[in-house]
């Protein structure tokens, strides 16, 4: 595999004046990292994994704080496609729970993950097509740049490549469970949105 | 092995038909296929949507309405085989992503056809295309990193090399120096009819592609890059299809359409690493070798002649899928200063060049050129896979 590092999304020099920009860009660091935790093995699988399962967390908490409420009133048909992507991440946040529990080097971890692979390209392609398409033609740069701070916000709680010399196990346990990491990112998202609690 | 397509027959025509769930095709995984898997299926795709064209021209070229009728069975059963080839490409694949692969295919499948080709002309015109097609596969993917943050190695797997080639910007030539002198169809060698036609036929294939699904992007440097580049397949479409000896009659050119399909589902059939497909591709074969007899049939009945004498007596070596990476390199270390003068090569910019550039550019950067520095203020770097080392022009490497 290449030796160049992207940055994730946020991370690069981008403007990010552009939530849908953002997102898209934020899908292909999802993907990154799933084939990184495949590439891996033993302890750097583990933390991979951990990586892989933040950015999804934070990710999809972003989405359904910022874009998704923003989709449902603004376009019509906005709500079915709304409630289609809300369903597909409800089945694949199941499927992480699961994955969540098991040890990375567990004979059924793969096949699972592999399985939560192919789930979260279709449903990123699908928000790409049905969802984001009607955002960009729904809003001004004002509005997507509004949102794109938020999800940038969102974002700053999973870095995808561990801080140097915090790489440790430790310091990923600082980050405490994903429940409370998206908590913790909805009330960051919501700040930046400028709506506190 | 010999294998001659005359002397077989295939699935009776009115046996070809399938239905919906014989249509029904699962899509290849596009993180886990075999790329070369990818890059036949595109491939394929462009040989049916030439096949269909090409009859279309024929059937609005002819009066008689019984013949008419007879191209009219066929070309149904090229437009489901179009349909069942295509469709085995993935929803979940971008447009630019697809369009990687069709550039990793035009690189693969020339550069092979180039070191194949035996007439010395025919082989410059391919060396001389496939620098540009690996030139568009190094801009894409370096817009491909900017809109999707994913690298191209994860298409193309290694099998590729993604660096400069002739730069983009310099393909731009006034447009008769893309006309090629054509091979003389009694002269040459039957293999290179089928070179010829299927390097026109994916290029044209290409260009249909980007034509209409560039437009299909929101972000100002994608629209930008698949017009300037779209353009370009425009002028190698011009540059192959120039290479056909128009003296062939219609029915001759309908017989080596036919038999180039078999030849190609044959090679295809042969090296086929996914098993589904590998069935398509026999299926397809079968349904061919009769397609080929139908039109072996018209051309005895209209031309009176013989097929035979314009076709191989058997098919020749398959043509295949795999890497050119040290020919690349040798062609990029030798040919990367060339542009097209009339109907041959030349190092200079001439006039008539530099006059194009001139009027094409008006005096900006274009997209091409602008994508790699959007990249640049982006990552600070360029996307490059040099598997082989650094790039064998020292003027070409990363600054």
């Amino acid at each position: 595999m290449s030796e160049l590092h992207t940055p994730q999304a946020g991370d690069d020099r981008a403007e990010d004046t552009d939530v849908v920009a953002l997102l898209m860009r934020q899908h292909g660091d999802i993907r990154n990292l799933f084939d990184e935790v495949e590439a891996a093995s033993g302890a750097e699988r583990r933390e991979a994994f951990r990586r892989l399962v933040r950015l999804l967390a934070v990710h999809e908490t972003a989405e359904e704080e910022v874009v998704h409420p923003f989709a449902r009133r603004s376009f019509p048909g906005g709500e079915q496609i709304v409630e289609d992507r809300l369903a597909e991440e409800k089945a694949a946040k199941e499927t992480l729970a699961t994955l969540d529990d098991l040890d990375t080097d567990d004979p059924t971890f793969m096949p699972q993950l592999m399985a939560l692979r192919t789930d979260v390209q279709e449903h990123a392609r699908a928000e790409e097509r049905y969802e984001f398409t009607h955002i960009r033609r729904s809003t001004d740069v004002t509005g997507l740049a509004a949102m794109a701070k938020a999800v940038k916000a969102a974002e700053a709680m999973a870095p995808t490549r561990p801080h140097p010399g915090v790489e440790s196990g430790a310091a990923n346990m600082a980050l405490g469970p994903v429940a409370a990491l998206m908590d913790r990112t909805k009330d960051a998202v919501r700040k930046a949105m400028g709506k506190d609690g | 092995m010999t294998f001659n397509p005359l002397e077989q027959r295939g699935i009776p025509l009115d046996r070809q038909l399938r239905s919906w769930r014989e249509m029904n095709v699962k899509p290849i995984d596009p993180d886990r296929c075999d790329p070369y898997t990818r890059c036949r299926i595109i491939t394929m795709n462009g040989i049916e949507v030439e096949a269909i064209l090409f009859s279309h021209q024929l059937a609005r070229h002819c009066p008689d309405p019984e013949i008419k009728r007879q191209l009219a069975r066929t070309r149904y059963i090229e437009a489901q085989q179009q349909k069942v080839v295509n469709w085995l490409l993935p929803g979940v694949s971008s447009v630019l992503e697809t369009t990687i692969a069709y550039e990793q295919v035009a690189v693969d499948l020339t550069a092979w056809v180039a070191r194949m080709e035996p007439d010395p002309y025919l082989k410059q015109a391919y060396q001389f295309g496939v620098l540009e097609d690996f030139d568009h596969l190094y801009r894409y993917a370096n817009l491909y990193e900017m809109i999707e943050h994913r690298k191209a190695e994860a298409i193309v797997d290694g099998l590729t090399e993604v660096m400069p080639g002739r730069p983009t910007k310099f393909h731009h030539r006034d447009p008769v120096d893309n006309v090629r002198d054509p091979y003389a169809k009694d002269g040459t060698n039957p293999l290179s009819k089928l070179h010829a036609l299927t390097i026109m036929s994916a290029e044209q294939q290409t260009m249909n592609f980007y034509m209409n699904t560039g437009p299909t992007y929101m972000e100002p440097i994608a629209r930008q890059l698949y017009q300037e580049i779209g353009l370009i397949e425009e002028e190698h479409v011009t540059h192959y299809e120039s290479l056909v000896d128009p003296g062939e009659t219609w029915w001759e050119q309908l017989v080596n359409h036919e038999y180039n399909e078999c030849y190609l589902y044959h090679s295809f059939m042969e090296q086929e690493s996914d098993p589904k497909v590998k069935a398509i591709w026999e299926l397809h074969l079968n349904m061919e070798l009769e397609h080929l007899h139908i039109a072996c049939d018209l051309m005895r009945r209209h031309d009176g002649r013989d097929p035979e004498s314009v076709l191989a007596p058997e098919l020749p070596n398959v043509l295949t899928f795999e890497p050119n990476k040290a020919y690349l390199r040798e062609l990029l270390d030798t040919q990367i200063d060339l542009t097209t003068l009339g109907a041959g090569y030349v190092r200079e910019a001439h006039e008539r060049f530099e006059a194009m550039q001139e009027q094409i550019h008006g005096g900006e950067e274009p997209p091409s050129e602008r994508v790699m520095a959007e990249h640049d203020a982006m990552f600070g770097r360029e996307y490059r896979v040099q598997s082989e080392g650094e790039h064998p022009d020292p003027a070409m490497r990363e600054k």
